[in-house]
């Protein structure tokens, strides 16, 4: 087995590839970083609209909104640029090429992603830092040294949950082929991360908490910035989601690879 | 006809086929209707109208938005690019069949296998949980046309999008861009009457009402006059008129770059 230096050496030298092969098609990157661009905007436009209308939503200024988008940003950023691949896996389950990544003496899962990086995901990041400097500069948050070191923890454990959601929903590939449809709605259930979970009442907060934790992507994380005065105590949970449930999907990925069997080809 | 009305059978066929799909389409759709519910809930926090809309046609107006939504993604532009990078757009120069028109049949499967299916949910959803109230008025039948004009309309400008195929390979950032640009200013996302004054004038002018804000203002407020709704179907008529024409245009154009290797 390969020690943890070694596969950060040879993720840097199979991405350094990929980069120089997709050079070929600057246009391509050009044109897809604008499509990045626009959709990472998409949400936030409707509540800068909205806000024209309304002051606060359930507690929140349209500040702190902006911050905690920019937070969700940030946060989907490693699972756009790392583990793009997920979307490609019911093509190599459906053809069979899959079986090639059984060859390798590595780290499976690894090896699977190592295979893409999303450049244009780079536009998304950047998006979400402009908008977080904006946002905190317009909010006055005081970063304080413990705010900064949590920053990067906090945003990792709120990868950590994003990531484990796409990925177990692409294992669906593994017993359905064809995982495309489970994919799409984890990415739709994603998209409600940067709502604030004060507008919901008992019973879905305790959904959007505890079965499907996207409360955890950006809204419990981002109060640890915000309103640091009346935090929940979940805000806490948020690295023990992140790894517990990244735990459970690479079980899930286990489980999918051990129980495919090829196309017979 | 005859051949197309084949390719209709084709398609609807194929549709019956991807039913699991589906449910997991259906059930996004849901969730996002139970989020919006709470959103708009938080919205209308201690007021009873805004911009002239109750709680109730808001919440009616979004729902169907993104039901229709459903109904309008047909894909349209992802298959034109594989058919035009794999070269199968070649055959339709030797044949006598319209490329257009077939494109627009083959799409037409989706919306009409599952077109009960899409807006059963929706319907439940408003009338026994959420428990709306329904205004009545000719608005609704006016829809089920002003729905497939907007259909026609959305299909011209995925057509549009997928012709651009023919000069590069990155249909992904354009498809994205028009998805995003349609979603927000045509209404689907949130109701037109929310946008400042002077934007809303421009988005008039727009072909992007006519997909979405249109077919759903006959269901939010169906009691209006008559006449309203006839000059809201002229102007998606005029759309549709407009974008077909436009079609046509880049077709004969776009055409002209196409080199298929081998056969």
């Amino acid at each position: 087995m390969l020690t943890l230096g070694e596969y950060i050496r040879l993720y840097f030298y199979i991405e350094a590839q990929y980069i120089k092969a997709q050079m070929q098609y600057r246009v391509d990157f050009f044109i897809s970083s604008i499509g990045m661009f626009f959709s990472s905007l998409a949400a936030l436009s409707i509540f800068v609209v909205l806000f024209n209308t309304i002051s606060s939503l359930a507690g929140w200024s349209l500040m702190e909104m902006v911050f905690i988008y920019a937070f969700y940003m940030i946060a989907i950023s490693p699972m756009q640029i790392l583990f793009d691949n997920i979307w490609w896996i019911r093509f190599h389950v459906q053809s069979g090429s899959f079986l090639k990544y059984y060859f390798r003496p590595m780290n499976m899962l690894f090896y699977y992603m190592s295979e893409r990086f999303d450049i244009k995901g780079l536009t998304q990041l950047a998006v979400g830092i402009v908008l977080l400097v904006y946002s905190s500069i317009q909010l006055k948050i005081d970063w304080s040294v413990g705010k900064l070191l949590l920053l990067p923890l906090a945003v990792f454990s709120a990868s950590l949950v994003l990531i484990a959601i796409a990925v177990m929903a692409g294992c669906s590939a593994f017993w359905l082929v064809n995982s495309y449809p489970v994919l799409a709605l984890s990415w739709r259930l994603r998209e409600f991360a940067p709502y604030p979970l004060t507008i919901f009442d008992g019973l879905f907060r305790f959904v959007f908490t505890f079965l499907l934790p996207i409360g955890f992507i950006a809204f419990y994380p981002a109060q640890f910035f915000l309103r640091v005065a009346d935090i929940s105590p979940l805000v806490y949970l948020t690295p023990v989601v992140g790894v517990l449930l990244f735990a459970l999907m690479y079980r899930v990925w286990t489980l999918g690879v051990n129980n495919y069997s090829g196309t017979g080809s | 006809m005859r051949a197309y009305l084949a390719f209709l059978r084709g398609a609807v066929l194929v549709g019956m086929v991807y039913r699991l799909g589906f449910l997991f389409t259906a059930l996004g759709n849901v969730v996002y209707m139970v989020v919006a519910y709470f959103l708009w809930r938080s919205i209308y926090v201690g007021q009873t109208s805004i911009h002239g809309l109750t709680f109730d046609q808001a919440l009616l107006y979004v729902a169907l938005g993104s039901t229709v939504f459903i109904l309008l993604k047909t894909f349209t532009d992802w298959g034109m690019a594989q058919e035009i990078r794999d070269g199968t757009v070649a055959v339709f120069l030797t044949k006598p069949i319209d490329y257009q028109f077939y494109t627009f049949f083959t799409n037409l499967g989706f919306p009409l296998t599952s077109l009960v299916t899409v807006i059963a949910p929706t319907v439940i959803l408003l009338v026994f949980f959420f428990r709306i109230h329904f205004d009545f008025g000719p608005g609704y039948l006016f829809f089920p046309l002003s729905l497939t004009l907007a259909f026609i309309i959305s299909f011209h400008l995925d057509y549009l999008i997928g012709l651009t195929g023919f000069y590069t390979e990155s249909i992904w950032g354009i498809s994205i861009t028009k998805e995003i640009i349609v979603s927000v200013l045509s209404g689907m996302l949130l109701p037109l009457q929310f946008f400042p004054a002077a934007v809303q004038q421009i988005l008039a002018w727009l072909p992007f009402q006519a997909m979405y804000f249109t077919p759903l203002m006959m269901v939010t407020k169906p009691g209006q006059n008559v006449s309203v709704f006839l000059v809201m179907l002229g102007v998606q008529a005029a759309w549709t008129a407009a974008t077909f024409l436009i079609c046509r245009l880049a077709y004969g154009r776009a055409i002209q770059v196409l080199r298929v290797a081998g056969g």
